[in-house]
């Protein structure tokens, strides 16, 4: 009962800031500024989504509540190759790709380095979480350098392109765009919602939800595919996002206090999209555009996860 | 034996260091009998590829004993100021002088600098003390970790302050901009070298534990603050003349450790001189990579770096 009521309260506070974000100083324009207004709000509400499920799904085939897709690498594999993408096509991989092309293409070769990760690191299940944490964080640090080892090679227009990737904002969405990323993240939010019983059979472990009937490959496959799928879309929205996802699948399984995919995941998107409006209204109203949500969130966010590992001490 | 050679692949580096360059100069130049080619040669010389030799030398010597003294005040083999938390505190310290002082000039830049350095070691060494069960990967991950809080403050402040752009230029190392005139402050690594040569059977003690430390004799605390203002004075100086290197402090104490043990006297000059070659080479290939342009070190040694650092960390688990 408590939690049905914490659930919606959550819920309620999304649906005042999102009203307060709208409305805020409009004037009611309903010509200009609120349109306006709506795509960033589409913009907020898919990321917080992928950032949330990606996170929640992700830590639970991991069987951790650590690691994210963000700091094992995904997001920085994901600008590498648009990099990559760029410099291997110039600016016609836009339009030679389209942008749908392009995404597919990205996906792809994410869908690899997520099964890559996956054989080499969770197979046995006996690495421990820090070790896998050190390493994405390393290999975060060497993919960005290739990353801007590339950006150098390319040309000042080519890098203009680029560099819109590269920091986090929701002014920058566009509505063919978005519509794109919002049809792909139904999609896979679908998938996800017809896979719940079985997501929680997975977090028992590899052993367990074999054992219990899972054909636990094919199974982890799948969502690994809509991990990638979903990252894709929140960082060609958002850019990275970095410890937003730690943050996000934490407070939702404080908040839940059960481990049900069907009260969590739910729970993380409201949390997700409540942090990136309260954000996106301060930066608005409080700083004046003299910050970035980007920059805020990975201040409040990376605070946050450095007082969970030196409170818990290691032991989580 | 060993010692020799890796004098001489250090000295073989340094001259390529000298002859590499987007404009040729030839060893005949110099001693060639038309005077206007020998002056421009010389000059050449003088005023841009010997302050860069001694930039990248000193640079290399004092990142990678930085690294060692680092990791026998923590007692871990994992952690050198980019793991830290002192490299995004050097580049908070430059920002906030620069807004707060910006007719300070470079020994503002450097008092900032070392400041902020120096407190931030000191926060992260009190924070890992706290942590009872010592996790050796769990050290690292926090001084990443932290890091980036620091270096997301940085970001705040800079944007506030319109200097976001100007940040990331100094952000990365980059030696080409080295010329007379404005890298002298390096030369602060050299007394720092010299200390810690004199120092280097305390840091050993140190990472026997304070206990241990302190039933041998040892100031524990005393020592420990002076090992953090060695690191804090050498990551200043660095930042400022040439940005941020990663990873040298980390790969090149290991790898020599693995090959040599740990005792800091004996092992001292020869991480010194490893951390020298290292960047000389990555020096070396950034500027061929994409002659006549340059690859910032940054990049070169953080990639090269980073990828030792990967290796160090996997080959431990096994």
């Amino acid at each position: 009962m408590r939690r049905l009521f914490k659930q919606r309260t959550l819920w309620l506070a999304v649906f005042v800031l999102a009203l307060a974000f709208l409305f805020v100083g409009a004037n009611l324009d309903f010509d200009y500024v609120i349109p306006k207004r709506l795509a960033r709000l589409a913009a907020i509400v898919i990321g917080g989504v992928c950032v949330a499920v990606s996170s929640i799904v992700f830590q639970t085939i991991a069987g951790n509540r650590i690691l994210t897709p963000a700091v094992m690498g995904y997001e920085a594999v994901y600008l590498l190759l648009q990099s990559l993408l760029i410099l291997a096509m110039g600016m016609h991989s836009v339009v030679l790709l389209g942008q749908n092309g392009n995404f597919v293409v990205s996906i792809a070769l994410m869908l690899a380095y997520s099964w890559a990760i996956h054989y080499w690191l969770f197979r046995d299940g006996k690495n421990n979480v820090y070790f896998l944490l050190l390493l994405g964080f390393v290999l975060t640090m060497v993919i960005g350098t290739f990353t801007q080892f590339i950006q150098l090679r390319i040309s000042p227009g080519e890098f203009a392109i680029l560099q819109g990737f590269s920091q986090a904002s929701f002014n920058k969405a566009q509505p063919a765009q978005l519509l794109t990323s919002a049809l792909l993240v139904g999609a896979a939010c679908v998938a996800v919602l017809k896979t719940l019983p079985a997501l929680d059979v997975l977090a028992l472990g590899r052993e367990q939800a074999i054992s219990l009937g899972i054909d636990y490959r094919r199974m982890v496959q799948l969502q690994l595919a809509l991990i990638a799928v979903l990252v894709a879309v929140s960082t060609s929205l958002l850019g990275p996002t970095a410890f937003t996802g730690i943050f996000v699948a934490n407070t939702s399984y404080a908040l839940a206090r059960t481990a049900r995919h069907r009260v969590t995941l739910p729970l993380g998107c409201a949390i997700a999209i409540t942090i990136f409006l309260a954000a996106q209204l301060l930066v608005e109203h409080v700083f004046n555009y003299r910050t970035t949500v980007g920059i805020l969130v990975n201040l409040v966010c990376g605070a946050y996860f450095l007082a969970l590992m030196v409170r818990t001490r290691g032991t989580v | 034996m060993i010692q020799a050679r890796l004098l001489f692949l250090f000295l073989i580096l340094c001259c390529a260091s000298l002859l590499v360059g987007a404009r040729h100069i030839a060893w005949t130049q110099l001693f060639a009998l038309s005077d206007a080619l020998s002056a421009d040669a010389w000059l050449t010389l003088t005023a841009s590829r010997l302050p860069r030799l001694a930039a990248l030398v000193l640079t290399g010597v004092g990142l990678s004993v930085c690294g060692v003294i680092l990791q026998h005040i923590v007692r871990n083999k994992f952690v050198e100021p980019a793991t830290s938390g002192g490299l995004d505190a050097a580049k908070l310290g430059i920002l906030v002088s620069l807004t707060v002082a910006p007719a300070a000039g470079t020994a503002g830049k450097m008092a900032f600098a070392l400041a902020f350095c120096f407190a931030a070691s000191l926060l992260y060494v009190a924070l890992i003390r706290r942590i009872r069960f010592k996790n050796t990967i769990l050290v690292p991950v926090i001084g990443l970790v932290y890091g980036g809080v620091l270096s997301a403050v940085a970001e705040f402040y800079a944007y506030r302050n319109n200097i976001l752009q100007s940040m990331q230029g100094w952000l990365l190392g980059d030696f080409s901009r080295i010329v007379q005139g404005n890298y002298e402050i390096i030369y602060l690594i050299l007394p720092i070298v010299a200390l810690t040569y004199l120092y280097a059977q305390r840091f050993t003690v140190l990472a026997m534990g304070e206990g241990m430390a302190t039933s041998l004799g040892l100031n524990y605390a005393g020592t420990v603050a002076l090992g953090l203002m060695l690191v804090a004075v050498t990551v200043a100086a660095t930042v400022i003349t040439v940005g941020a290197i990663p990873f040298v402090g980390l790969a090149i104490p290991n790898l020599v450790a693995l090959r040599y043990g740990d005792n800091l006297g004996r092992t001292l000059p020869i991480v010194a001189l490893c951390g020298a070659s290292l960047l000389l080479a990555c020096d070396i290939a950034g500027r061929l990579l994409i002659y006549p342009f340059e690859v910032p070190i940054g990049l070169t040694a953080g990639g090269v770096g980073g990828l030792l650092f990967l290796m160090l960390i996997i080959r431990g688990r096994r």
